[in-house]
């Protein structure tokens, strides 16, 4: 790990000085060993700041659309990360000629919060990232943790109205801080249509109608395009399990379109492409 | 006055203070400990570290009812919700955020303009502080010259040890709710021991802390420093911050209707959010997270200091805990103060 982190500095200091990239976004140092913070390295002095360690989980492509477009910027990435990179450059967020992406062969990441491992029950866990420019180690190599939908076995087994329940409880508890949605990379509408007030679309006091106005447009927005990073409920100070729902309407995707997001630069995504032989399931 | 009672005996206690009034209190949830209005006294619990978000919902709710009204043809029918509010106990406040109340109050009812709504409320309400025991690493409450077992502000003081909780009246509001409970006994000379013994190494314990001398008329200067860019550069802009501080109050005024029938309604707002300053003309005077992280440092650590000569912190540590980013309010002020 500390061998990333040294090729890490070492490539930001080689792109930064060759004016390649105009910004690292990388990791930086918290306010303790098991805090670290997003960090964007803007010149060469910037560089000695930067780290890397088991609990840089951040899902740092979220702050690529801050950036004009055309900002020539070098990003690390995670195996989910890099699926997100794929999802932006499909929607022309960022352009695959100015991302230099520093790819992170590493897995075994630590929730700071619960001190938890991030497996594939809470993340999408490929071993390495799809994409990348630069890979700053081995690849790692595969193991059998069964596939990312396996969590959802529990949920889909229950009866309908148990699984209603299940949720109400769950979405009761938001207190619309919105950090899943300032946390999701994907989540980059302004305004956000809950931020609106002409027309209003939810009102602004949490209770249970008002959170799932929220909460499944949010879902459904992210349809075929949620890449299963887990930010969302990493962010989320009440643990709502947000990225069960994401889980579940991702393997549905794939499913009715057999495609996964973010794993070709090449695919067109599910919500905005026809086929013939695709799936009529959605329309009843 | 000095009480005791076995910790096998919480509930019965419990029991007994939801007889005297609505009773607030800790309660375990799946992602932390927070407050809650009691209905059932087994609920209750005394092992936490701190809530995840601050008990300033006993007097400042999220949502809060101010009017009922019903729209017709040509007139509207309303119903002012009464403020008439039935006597309050808050249960199991650790010494920081008790004093959030008392900075709380220099706003709500000390600025000019009295809010009813906080006003009623915090003057029916009992206190009963809790002695911390340990000290979490983002506590900096030291800072504020805040003790980790300071009665200050608490009606009531509560300190556990090993079999019992020991309760001690601070105030004549104390001192009424503990002589009018049964079920406590008389504490012993050894309790009383423990419990002044407690007192003096909750002073002892130490947590991070800050020079405040000198920081509001800093931060004043530096407004318009490339330092806030900087330092908000990591921040998500989402309000959980704002939500879990004791000291956040910033409100917004909403009518929310069904049909022609609705509530006007304060609900907590937060400076992290785009359309807080969002202007009916389409302008918005904060578009940059750097203005929103500054506004909400300086809030608390300089323009509340010019307005109530107190900082609007606590150092409870909540935000820093509970930042998606890891960003620390302790860290951000110290190198602010620095970079000038």
């Amino acid at each position: 790990m500390k061998d990333i982190e040294n090729r890490l500095k070492q490539e930001a200091k080689r792109l930064l000085e060759s004016g390649e990239a105009e910004v690292v976004l990388a990791y930086g140092r918290g306010y303790d060993e098991k805090h670290p913070m997003p960090y964007a390295a803007k010149a060469v002095s910037d560089v000695d700041n930067i780290v890397f360690d088991e609990y840089c989980t951040f899902n740092m492509t979220r702050y690529l659309t801050e950036y004009p477009l055309g900002t020539k910027i070098a990003i690390a990435v995670k195996s989910c990360d890099s699926r997100t990179l794929i999802v932006l450059m499909q929607e022309e967020k960022v352009k695959r000629e100015d991302i230099v992406i520093l790819g992170i062969p590493y897995r075994d990441m630590i929730d700071s919060k619960t001190g938890k491992a991030i497996d594939n029950s809470t993340a999408c866990n490929l071993p390495n990232p799809v994409l990348y420019d630069i890979l700053l180690g081995d690849e790692v190599t595969e193991r059998d943790d069964g596939s990312p939908y396996d969590v959802l076995k529990e949920l889909e087994e229950m009866e309908l109205d148990v699984r209603w329940e299940f949720w109400s409880k769950e979405f009761s508890k938001c207190i619309r801080c919105y950090a899943c949605r300032k946390a999701c990379p994907m989540c980059y509408c302004d305004p956000c249509f809950i931020d609106q007030s002409q027309p209003r679309w939810a009102d602004k006091s949490p209770s249970l109608e008002s959170n799932l106005m929220f909460h499944l447009t949010r879902f459904y927005h992210l349809a075929g395009r949620c890449i299963d990073c887990g930010e969302c409920s990493r962010a989320c100070p009440v643990d709502i399990p947000l990225h069960l729902f994401h889980k579940k309407v991702s393997k549905e995707c794939e499913e009715m379109f057999d495609q996964v997001s973010g794993m070709s630069l090449d695919d067109k995504q599910v919500m905005v492409d026809f086929k013939m032989e695709d799936s009529d399931e959605i329309l009843l | 006055m000095l009480k005791k009672i076995g910790l096998e005996k919480l509930n019965e206690f419990v029991s007994a203070l939801i007889e005297k009034g609505t009773l607030f209190a800790p309660v375990k949830g799946d992602a932390g400990v927070d407050f809650q209005e009691i209905k059932n006294a087994g609920d209750v619990t005394l092992d936490f570290y701190n809530t995840l978000q601050s008990p300033k919902c006993v007097f400042f709710p999220q949502t809060d009812d101010m009017v009922r009204y019903r729209l017709k043809k040509e007139t509207t029918d309303i119903e002012e919700i009464s403020l008439d509010f039935e006597p309050r106990i808050a249960f199991g406040i650790r010494p920081c955020d008790v004093k959030s109340f008392e900075i709380m109050d220099k706003l709500f009812t000390r600025g000019g303009i009295v809010d009813p709504y906080w006003e009623s409320r915090r003057k029916n309400t009992t206190i009963m502080g809790y002695a911390f025991d340990a000290v979490d690493p983002a506590d900096f409450y030291g800072a504020f010259g805040i003790h980790a077992a300071d009665t200050t502000g608490s009606d009531v003081f509560m300190v556990k040890g090993e079999k019992n909780l020991l309760l001690k009246a601070i105030t004549e509001k104390g001192e009424k709710l503990l002589s009018s409970v049964d079920t406590l006994e008389d504490a012993l000379e050894e309790d009383r021991k423990y419990f002044e013994e407690r007192l003096k190494k909750g002073a002892e314990l130490e947590t991070r802390t800050l020079s405040l001398e000198g920081v509001a008329g800093k931060l004043r200067d530096m407004f318009g420093s490339p330092y806030w860019e900087k330092v908000a550069a990591p921040c998500l802009n989402c309000g959980v911050c704002t939500f879990v501080c004791p000291t956040c109050h910033c409100f917004d005024i909403q009518d929310e209707t069904l049909f022609g029938e609705g509530t006007r309604r304060k609900i907590w707002d937060s400076c992290m959010f785009t359309d807080f300053t969002l202007e009916a003309s389409g302008h918005n005077p904060r578009t940059q997270k750097s203005q929103r992280l500054r506004q909400r440092v300086n809030h608390k650590f300089s323009y509340y200091v010019t307005n109530f000569e107190v900082t609007s912190c606590v150092g409870c540590g909540r935000c820093t805990r509970s930042c998606p980013v890891n960003i620390d309010i302790l860290t951000v002020v110290e190198e602010a103060v620095e970079s000038v």
